[in-house]
């Protein structure tokens, strides 16, 4: 299969009269994973909504190909969905529920059922064939869903936070079959999360998504250091923006250095254990800043300490930022 | 908990069910015992002599023509209501109307008065129209009452989950057709056989509407209720062959209510 690219131009939808996407353009390369991420009510959902036809566009266009397909019918986009809930059927055991996309393009029932059984080797379920769903672990039925959505070949892939509900050690394990099965088939893949980390690990590239338009699309290591907001450097973690006479300097706390000899000199304000580092808040002459420190190093509260900000981490944030995001990567 | 402890609890478990059925379905017991005692004088236990008295009688009159009426009736009546109640219920239960109570209170209105008064109210107009004593008008006027309990059942089962099953189907390639036989009849299977044995019930019982409405035409209902008091041996057989169909379609419904959404 030719991997299809993905081009929303400026796509408006206001259900209800509120608007939720605002002029959004968003373009996803051929055969690549994007995680497109935001706070609640960014309006990621409604984005993969109307990608899949499930929400009406009311301005703009959506291009899959080449091809416009923001008029045409879900069933007819050639696009797969999983959702957030796997929405299996039960009164259907695992194979057919896997097979549903096949029997709607008319295959018969044993090649049918042949085929679902190769997709869910391919996301590690073979074992589950038979069973019902009603039994099956949250993981499990998410991997039914995420193999009914490979069975029916679709062009394009989106996933709407289909780790949401699934404990750590499931996560991980599901998002690598995700990165795994996406590779091995090249199909261009929107996820949508709302975890940073997450968004890092699974995409190729990350769109951040705020108010209802994408503020910037870039390769992660992008969004996490080279933030062209100060509302992109606070949702990717960036906890120092710095002002000074020619705008905002911006530097993630992991890569302040609380060294002797440092430029700067300041106190202990607070010292935080969150598991794999120390998050120490340090007041230097009115500023506060923030630095992620191991814990076997950790300053002790009301410490006097010294406090580098590496001139290779610290990154200026644009003074005026593009209206939509895709401007910084294309 | 000992394996061996658990075993016997949970096979008490499991005999607790059929051992609540059998009381519920002693006092039917009783009146097969009342249908074929040809002779019962007080103060005996069990009857003097048993018999086919009851079947003859109660065979004798238009009882047949009275079955297959209440049949017809009530088998159109679910099914307009179904077809009817369907789209209200799926509006209702999607929460699409901005002001929803006083459609609900509409609904319920004709559950709020007798069915025999709702029967002589539109009696009048089926005289007038030329409708009255017909099949189409007993349907009219059972829809009344049946189709209130129809859509509230159903759209008890209509809502976010079949809405959630429904665009599954869409985007896994499924044309409208397709995507209501293949997922949505069978996810609201359990609703929909619920709604049907109710409306179903609530029809075939009925009499206030089946008498006013009816003008002469036999029902069951109505040629039941002379013998109850007058020949309880009559009115015990009528009774049975009252409950078969209502057992046929709970067989149905529950059949059906074993495939969950």
């Amino acid at each position: 299969m030719i991997p299809s690219e993905l081009s929303c131009e400026r796509v408006s939808v206001a259900p209800g009269g509120s608007p939720v996407l605002r002029g959004l353009s968003l373009r996803v390369e051929a055969g690549t994973r994007t995680a497109l991420v935001g706070p609640s009510g960014a309006g990621k959902t409604t984005l993969l909504r109307v990608i899949a036809g499930l929400e009406a566009v009311q301005e703009g266009r959506i291009l899959l190909a080449d091809r416009e397909i923001h008029r045409t019918a879900p069933h007819r986009r050639g696009i797969a969905v999983v959702f957030q809930e796997p929405r299996l059927l039960g009164h259907l055991d695992v194979l057919d529920n896997v097979a549903l996309p096949l029997r709607a393009a008319g295959i018969a029932r044993r090649e049918r059922r042949r085929a679902a059984a190769m997709h869910l080797e391919e996301v590690g379920i073979t074992a589950l064939a038979k069973r019902r769903v009603q039994g099956l672990s949250g993981g499990e039925q998410q991997r039914v869903a995420l193999a009914r959505a490979l069975s029916g070949d679709p062009d394009l892939l989106l996933l709407d936070e289909p780790l949401g509900a699934l404990d750590p050690n499931r996560r991980t394990a599901l998002r690598r079959v995700i990165c795994d099965v996406q590779r091995e088939r090249q199909v261009t893949t929107v996820i949508v999360t709302h975890d940073r980390s997450e968004a890092a690990e699974l995409g190729d590239s990350i769109a951040l998504m705020l108010e209802g338009r994408i503020v910037q699309h870039d390769e992660p290591r992008a969004l996490f250091e080279r933030p062209v907001s100060a509302a992109v450097a606070r949702f990717f973690g960036v906890a120092n923006l710095i002002a000074d006479a020619a705008g905002t300097l911006a530097i993630r706390p992991e890569y302040v250095r609380i060294d002797s000899g440092g430029a700067l000199r300041g106190t202990v304000l607070e010292a935080h254990y969150v598991g794999d580092h120390v998050r120490v808040i340090i007041d230097c002459g009115g500023r506060r800043i923030q630095a992620h420190v191991p814990p076997n190093t950790a300053p002790h509260l009301g410490q006097k300490i010294d406090v580098e900000l590496p001139a290779e981490h610290v990154w200026r944030l644009p003074s005026s930022v593009p209206a939509a995001g895709e401007a910084i990567r294309d | 908990m000992p394996p061996g402890i658990r075993k016997v609890a949970e096979r008490s478990r499991r005999a607790r069910a059929p051992a609540i059925a059998a009381v519920i379905a002693l006092p039917l017991l009783a009146l097969i015992v009342r249908a074929f005692a040809d002779v019962w004088r007080a103060p005996a236990i069990v009857p003097q002599r048993l018999g086919l008295r009851g079947v003859r009688i109660a065979f004798s009159g238009d009882t047949a023509t009275a079955f297959t009426n209440s049949l017809i009736v009530a088998l159109l009546t679910v099914t307009v209501a179904l077809i009817v109640g369907w789209p209200a219920a799926r509006v209702l239960g999607e929460r699409r109307l901005r002001h929803p109570a006083p459609v609900f209170l509409l609904l319920a209105m004709p559950l709020l008065v007798p069915s025999y008064a709702v029967g002589s109210g539109l009696t009048e107009w089926f005289i007038r129209l030329g409708l009255d004593g017909t099949i189409p008008a007993l349907v009219a006027a059972h829809l009344t009452f049946v189709l209130p309990y129809v859509t509230i059942v159903l759209l008890a089962g209509f809502g976010p989950r079949l809405t959630a099953v429904e665009e599954m189907g869409s985007v896994s390639g499924l044309t409208p057709l397709r995507r209501l036989v293949w997922v949505t009849l069978p996810s609201a299977a359990p609703t929909v056989a619920a709604a049907v044995l109710l409306g179903f019930l609530v029809s075939w019982s009925d009499y206030g509407a089946s008498l006013a409405v009816g003008a002469g035409r036999s029902m069951l209902p109505v040629v039941l209720l002379p013998f109850v008091g007058a020949d309880p041996q009559v009115a015990a057989t009528l009774a049975l062959l009252f409950l078969a169909p209502a057992i046929a379609a709970l067989a149905v419904t529950v059949r059906a209510g074993r495939q969950p959404l």
